[in-house]
């Protein structure tokens, strides 16, 4: 029976990470640069942030800049809100950080230049995708390749998904598992992962937490 | 050697290694410089070249040379790109190019991917093929050195140079600078297999803890570097006597002679000055070439400083996160880069700050182990040769590529 099921391949991103040249040591050149910096630059700084690996206090580039370096928490707060999966295309994540930026400054004093060494670097990245050689095509097998799976591999299916795919909270696993072993209960345990509060790592961890759990019920023969 | 670094270095590095080599199967990739022996870039150079060559890569590396007038300007131009300010004259210049136009015949300009490594070897660029076997081919410029703020006459030279390159190739994002070519960020790397850095034995560690008769019984605080101001011995000192007022411990600062800074000699004899005789603090005068005797002192130590106020990358600091040592590092150069503060370790900027994080991390072994093995991690996936090597191959074939920003293996 599992021979006619398609397979989930897991495949890799590594990033090689490019610097557009550009800086802002302040709030109004942040705002000019963010205004005209490429789109593939607002899409490093958002959305990958979560290939670094590890949980800072923000969840993207620029809130984490406007909290540690420019000092100003209240704008570090709301730019952290902005959730990049719910805007049908990057410039519109754009428009959200400006509106934002200026909603900031029409209310609060403009703050000063941050210390020096502390400027704003835009970068972006050239993306390659390539296949890790692991396929797996039960919930068992999926379970044993989650956990030990590369972080990058996490990185592909769990977020960078949310963009390819287009749909905003569902990524490559909990797709999978829906429309192809047909456990749409399963699926929705892992969308119910909030992608803004873990580390890949603790991605891996929730998701196996609920995977094993269901692999044990099905070698026990409970019924979900 | 790609087998060696198994298990060790991350697999999707060692993966994307192999998938970029088949890509590039037989074609020549030249690396150019100014020295065969000394310095982090010949170190890597060393290793790098022959782990390709098994990878089916025709990797080659070419060595220009040059007399000691040559030398001495670029030695000039290595500081004024750092800031300081230099006097170049028109028959420098000249006589700059003219070196690197006779060592045209001895560098293969017609490989695929040409490399150039830093300001010796820039000129070389004008000889590129301008038509025949070659002239498609990719030339890049890796520059090494912190040009965040350079003497702004001499970058303007440089750049002229530089602009005609395919990618120019930095250290960190702010090191970059404003150009009309491809600029890829590339951050330095550890071999974990070098004397330096590999797993070393308990009798090893101990043996060179009595050749220089470490007290073992109480806590180490250890700082690796030159003895240089921009290193701040003394802030690391005045961070001891802070600690040790709480916390009784050792503080072992371990160079080698800054043999050409005219400054190093007075630096020394201030920092042994500033000691006095407080039995606590070892200052060890190491030759270069004492790469195990670090690795054995990095080892033994319970907390690992680079309390620098200048700094290039500061690979010391990965190295010492490689042994899972709690770190503390200035908040400079490439530093928190590899700090990533409060998960790594903890970046400070004054000596009060260090001696705070020490003593944190003395009263909390458990967050001092942590730290530790998140920081070896974080080096594993971000600061090993087998990275250096992936992104090399990557921004190859990147440039051949351009345009792309997803490609597909």
């Amino acid at each position: 029976m599992t021979d006619s099921v398609q397979p989930f391949e897991f495949n890799q991103c590594v990033s090689i990470l490019k610097s557009t040249g550009s800086r802002a040591k302040n709030l109004v050149e942040m705002r000019r640069a963010i205004s005209r910096i490429d789109e593939e630059s607002i899409f490093h700084h958002v959305h990958q942030y979560f290939l670094k690996g590890h949980m800072l206090e923000y969840t993207n580039d620029f809130s984490q800049w406007a909290g540690e370096s420019l000092e100003q928490r209240a704008l570090a707060e709301r730019l952290s809100c902005i959730d990049p999966y719910t805007f049908k295309t990057i410039d519109a994540v754009r428009n959200e950080i400006i509106r934002e930026i200026d909603d900031f400054l029409s209310c609060s004093p403009e703050p000063g230049d941050v210390v020096k060494g502390n400027e704003f670097y835009f970068n972006q990245t050239v993306s390659l995708i390539f296949p890790v050689g692991v396929k797996t095509k039960n919930l068992a097998e999926f379970l044993v390749a989650i956990q030990h799976i590369d972080s990058g591999s996490i990185y592909y299916h769990f977020y960078d998904s949310r963009v390819r795919l287009g749909e905003g909270i569902v990524d490559d696993f909990s797709r999978w598992i829906e429309h192809t072993l047909f456990r749409k209960e399963i699926a929705d345990r892992i969308r119910a992962i909030d992608p803004f509060m873990h580390s890949i790592e603790s991605i891996r961890h929730h998701i196996s937490e609920i995977l094993e759990e269901y692999v044990r019920a099905d070698m026990e023969g409970v019924v979900q | 050697m790609i087998k060696e670094y198994s298990g060790i270095a991350p697999k999707s590095d060692l993966l994307l290694i192999q998938k970029l080599c088949d890509k590039l199967k037989g074609k020549s990739f030249v690396h150019v410089n100014s020295t065969r022996e000394g310095g982090g870039v010949a170190e890597i150079l060393h290793r790098m070249i022959p782990f390709l060559q098994e990878q089916g890569i025709d990797a080659r590396w070419d060595v220009i040379e040059g007399d000691a007038d040559f030398f001495d300007f670029t030695k000039k131009t290595h500081n004024a790109l750092q800031g300081n300010r230099e006097k170049f004259t028109k028959p420098m210049w000249d006589h700059y190019y003219e070196v690197n136009r006779r060592n045209r015949r001895n560098v293969d300009l017609k490989a695929d991917c040409v490399l150039i490594h830093d300001p010796q070897p820039a000129p070389l660029i004008d000889f590129r093929p301008k038509s025949g076997r070659g002239r498609n081919n990719i030339w890049m410029w890796r520059c090494h050195i912190d040009i965040s703020n350079p003497m702004p006459s001499l970058w303007s030279q440089l750049k002229k140079h530089v602009v005609k390159y395919d990618t120019a190739i930095f250290s960190v994002p702010k090191f970059a600078k404003s150009l009309p070519i491809n600029e890829f960020i590339v951050t330095p790397s550890i071999d974990p297999l070098s004397d330096k850095n590999r797993d070393l034995s308990d009798e090893e560690i101990h043996a060179v803890g009595e050749k220089f008769n470490i007290p073992r019984d109480k806590k180490l605080i250890l700082q690796v570097s030159r003895f240089d101001k921009f290193k701040d011995p003394i802030g690391v000192i005045n961070a001891y006597k802070i600690v040790k007022k709480y916390n009784d411990c050792a503080l072992i600062l371990a160079g080698s002679p800054a043999t050409d800074d005219p400054e190093g000699e007075a630096i020394l004899n201030e920092v042994k000055e500033y000691a006095g005789n407080d039995p606590d603090i070892i200052i060890l005068l190491l030759p270069p070439d004492n790469h195990k005797e670090i690795n054995a002192l990095q080892r033994m130590s319970d907390v690992i400083l680079q309390k620098s106020i200048k700094e290039g990358f500061g690979l010391t600091v990965s190295e010492a996160m490689w042994k899972e040592k709690p770190v503390i590092g200035g908040a400079v150069g490439g530093i928190p880069l590899q700090i990533v503060h409060g998960v790594t370790g903890f970046v400070v900027y004054s000596p009060e700050g260090a001696a705070f994080r020490i003593r944190q991390y003395l009263n909390d072994p458990v967050m001092a182990r942590t730290m530790g093995q998140q920081g070896k991690e974080f080096v594993r996936n971000n600061f090993l040769l087998t990275r250096q090597i992936r992104d090399y191959l990557a921004v190859w074939y990147c440039s051949a590529n351009k345009g792309k920003h997803m490609i597909e293996l």
